[in-house]
């Protein structure tokens, strides 16, 4: 065990490597750009994965988040901060206005679907606000664009990838993670086993929309120009739920394997069929809603125990995913299976 | 300046009647199926585009035309509910709309890249004869189609609220709403229930639509746009109440006109940011009881 | 007409009945007494199609109920008054009245049965504009037996009709139950009260951790030792 358990270790770091080596191999800036998109898109399905996947708060309007991020850190940046606090500030900002909907919803207790439809609401305020008080192209600094340099930012996106991805990691792997789970499989018996509902929603709402702010501070960093509001536009809302739910919602690859595969097939369904490529995104999201509710990650197992002939372990990502009686709703929800803690 | 708040009270008037009868469709399907179908602007979209076409290509009357656009909506409805809301039916009420609110999203966004290819972004209005008719009354401008509008959204509700109160089947619907389990032991068939209700919505929203854009215009992208309203209207009125519903999308129409006087660019802006205030203070409604 | 052959069910991986099987003969009226948890409204929601059995079999004139949904079931002659009532709270009187009747056979002969009912509780025909939410508990249970009745049941399933009454309206309840067996409607009886129950009943069950332990004559059953001491103290 430990020694396969070192395996993994060892392919991890050396991709890790391979990764961070890959502007000195002399490749193609498409390439960079290509694999600089996945980082990206990686940190945001990750960053609403966090939210959305471990405490089951469904959040419709990450782009919030990322539009602040992108906002706060261009703005600073512009202004000639360092990078270095403008991306802490693309953070920050975020967690205080994602506070301004979590303590309210949370504490008063509000039905999940209250919370989303909130999250929708807010993040079209900003994208409506942003549009009428900032309705125009932003570009980088002059001096960075004559002298724009893909392997700098390739190397602090990548970074920030990994960041997000480790604090999502050790956040899921720690005693409040399997609080957050538990809160999402039944709030009741959770908060009976003494776990503090409020708190665990709001902490992780909180390194969602840190995480989700740290994606608009690379995003910022990275593109030239771009409508200030464009990227509280509703597409940045939908995408990450769309690639977490592919890759596997509620795991830590799944997100990962999610934007990995979103930003090939856009690539190349871009090439086959042109605009094409969101609806079939999008039946692809509905397919896997209703039919394999763990996404890509459920399906690799799958594949895998019949090459293995493993006895098979059910991952069940909502009870719902059980049959109730006859007619109807409500049997199963009274008896959800909560994590020993 | 008298007239000018006159004008803008009158218009947020017209347009609050949309409101109420786009959101009375969210409404009667979410309080019935507990399912949450954030396509339902999509749905009021395609309604507008039905009617758009049948004038541009066929000359039909867009009010002549309104059931026609609805009975496209009843097809499009089934065809979304037994492929897809169907399947959510017997989960558990969260789960079943947490789905429904994902299940609606992926629609949402299929329907509007649909329509974003076969009809272009373009924006559309339906030019009729008497489109640009209007009439004054004490120095206010009523153009007819939109007072038309009102007249029909009136109907349309309190048709509705007839329905629900008098007849069998809107008394069946009623008592599904409250007690699904009860209902089936009064030998109601809920699914056949559940599956009326959803396309019963579905055709609101195509009269919906087609009143939209008839008065003001359709594009692809409007879906989310009407969503919000709905969920606006709905939080603000409560759930299953016809004449909150309607009460609600007055109200949002005219506070959002009362505010583009002074600040036009944020009209949309106001009606959320009420939203959210009512989400958090009263999440039961303005006007509605608690639910159960 | 209502056979149970070794029925096994449950809800999700608890399972809940055993093997029952019981019986109920045309106009018989017969009690399922218990302890609380023993599976007596499971069992009823077997019979009543609200859940399927995983095992055995369920007939009702000889005709399997397996695959039949629960709608149809009524529309088939069995009515179930489910454990606290559940009327429709948000409705008037006569309009719960009205659903009961909802399958079409029913629906035509509506307006003789309402009488009927009002004839069974005048208290509900006093008060049939009222909304359901305003009634009493004791004016709760009348009306989801009388909203039951409407259907023109061959079987009445009663789950608990005295529960949360005054002991003097126990009494007309059970009077009541009583008479409705008398007018040709089979009833089975699930009671908390299994004294007056077996007084009452024709035949008796008694089940205990999802089995039938127990079956008789109510006054067999009444005499019989373990029953005496587990219920009747
Ligand atoms: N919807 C449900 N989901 C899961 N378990 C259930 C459900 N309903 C009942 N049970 C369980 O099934 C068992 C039998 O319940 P049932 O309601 O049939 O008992 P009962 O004999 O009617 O009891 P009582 O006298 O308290 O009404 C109990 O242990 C109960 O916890
Ligand atoms: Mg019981």
């Amino acid at each position: 065990m430990t020694a396969k358990k070192g395996i993994s270790l060892a392919l991890l770091v050396a991709g890790v490597a391979a990764l961070w080596l890959v502007p000195s191999m002399g490749v193609s800036d498409s390439l960079l750009n290509l694999l600089i998109l996945m980082f990206i898109y990686t940190m945001l399905a990750s960053s609403w994965n966090i939210l959305g996947g471990y405490t089951g708060q469904v959040n419709l309007g990450h782009a919030a988040f990322f539009g602040l991020g992108t906002l706060v850190a261009r703005i600073l940046y512009t202004g000639g901060r360092p990078l270095f606090l403008a991306l802490l500030a693309a953070c920050v900002v975020p967690v205080a206005f994602s506070m301004l909907i979590g303590i309210p919803a949370f504490r008063l207790r509000l039905r999940g679907d209250y919370f989303t439809i909130g999250t929708l609401a807010l993040s079209q305020i900003l994208y409506i606000t942003i549009g009428n008080v900032l309705p125009k192209i932003t570009y980088l600094p002059i001096a960075d664009i004559q002298n724009y340099q893909l392997g700098p930012r390739y190397h602090i996106i990548l970074a920030s990838a990994l960041f997000t991805i480790g604090v999502a990691y050790a956040l899921v792997k720690s005693r409040l993670g399997l609080g957050m789970v538990a809160v999402r499989e039944n709030e009741d018996a959770a908060e009976s086993l003494g776990i503090n509902a409020f708190a665990h929603k709001l902490l992780a709402l909180a390194v969602s929309a840190f995480l989700g702010g740290l994606t608009g501070g690379a995003y910022a960093y990275y593109q030239t120009s771009y409508y200030f509001n464009y990227t509280f536009s509703p597409p940045w809302s939908l995408e990450p739920v769309t690639m977490t739910f592919i890759g596997g919602v509620g795991t830590i690859h799944g997100p990962v394997i999610g934007a990995v595969f979103f930003v090939l097939l856009k690539e190349w369904l871009v090439m086959k069929v042109g605009e094409y490529h969101l609806i079939i995104f999008g039946v692809l999201f509905l397919l896997v809603v209703l039919f394999l509710p763990g996404g890509l990650v459920e399906a690799w197992e799958r594949i895998r125990r019949v090459f293995t002939h493993r006895p098979a372990g059910k991952i069940v990502l909502s009870p719902s995913a059980e049959g109730s009686d006859l007619s109807g709703n409500s049997l199963a929800s009274e008896r959800k299976e909560v994590p020993m803690i | 300046m008298p007239t000018t708040v006159a004008q803008s009270l009158v218009s947020g008037i017209l347009v609050g009647a949309l409101y109420g009868l786009a959101a009375v469709g969210l409404s009667l399907v979410f309080g019935v199926t507990k399912i949450l179908n954030v396509a339902h602007g999509e749905l009021l979209m395609l309604g507008g585009y039905a009617s758009f076409w049948l004038f541009t290509l066929l000359g039909v009357d867009p009010f002549g035309g309104i059931p026609l656009s609805m009975f496209a909506l009843v097809l499009i409805g089934l065809i979304m509910y037994q492929l897809f809301f169907s399947r959510l039916i017997k989960l558990p009420t969260e789960d079943k709309i947490r789905n429904s609110l994902l299940i609606g999203f992926g629609l949402g966004l299929i329907l509007q890249n649909i329509a974003l290819r076969l009809w272009t972004a373009d924006n559309r209005g339906i030019t009729t004869a008497y489109a640009g008719a209007t009439f004054t009354v004490l120095g206010v401008r009523l153009p007819y189609v939109r007072v038309a509008s009102l007249v029909i959204a009136f109907v349309f509700l309190l048709a509705l609220q007839l329905f629900l109160r008098r007849t069998y089947i809107g008394k069946a619907i009623r008592a599904t709403a409250q007690d699904w389990e009860a209902a089936t032991l009064m030998g109601i068939n809920v699914h056949g229930i559940y599956r009326l209700s959803f396309v019963l919505g579905a055709a609101l929203a195509g009269a919906a639509g087609t009143l939209v854009a008839v008065g003001y215009s359709v594009e692809p992208v409007m879906g989310m746009h009407w969503t919000l309203k709905s969920l606006i209207v709905l939080v603000m009125g409560g759930i299953g109440s016809i004449a909150g519903t309607l009460v609600g999308g007055l109200i949002l129409g005219v506070t959002e006109s009362a505010a583009a006087i002074w600040i036009s660019n944020y009209r949309h802006v106001i009606g959320l940011a009420i939203f959210i205030l009512v989400l958090l203070i009263r999440p039961q409604g303005l006007f509605g009881a608690k639910e159960g | 007409m209502l056979e149970l052959e070794g029925v096994y069910a449950g809800y999700k991986d608890l399972r809940v009945l055993w093997g029952i099987s019981l019986r109920v003969g045309e106009g018989e009226l017969v009690a399922l007494v218990g302890p609380n948890g023993a599976g007596k409204t499971t069992t009823l929601r077997i019979i009543s199609g609200l859940l399927k059995p995983t095992a055995g079999s369920v007939r009702f004139y000889g005709c399997s109920l397996d695959r039949e949904p629960p709608h149809r079931i009524v529309e088939m002659g069995i009515s179930q008054v489910p454990e606290g009532g559940r009327i429709f709270t948000g409705m008037s009187v006569e309009e719960n009245l009205e659903l009961g009747a909802f399958t079409a056979r029913a629906r035509r002969e509506k307006e003789q049965r309402m009488k009927w009912v009002y004839q069974l509780f005048p208290r509900l025909e006093e008060r049939k504009n009222q909304r359901a939410g305003t009634l009493s508990g004791g004016e709760r249970q009348m009306l989801a037996i009388g909203r039951a009745l409407m259907a023109q049941p061959r079987l009445l399933l009663l789950d608990e009709p005295s529960f949360g009454l005054a002991p003097i309206l126990v009494e007309q309840m059970f009077e009541m139950i009583q008479e409705i067996n008398q007018q040709d409607v089979a009833v089975l009886l699930v009671e908390q009260n299994v004294r007056a129950a077996l007084e009452l009943a024709q035949r008796a069950y008694v089940i205990e951790n999802g089995r039938i332990v127990g079956e008789g004559s109510g006054d067999a059953l009444l005499s019989f030792e373990s029953v005496r001491s587990a219920y009747l103290g």
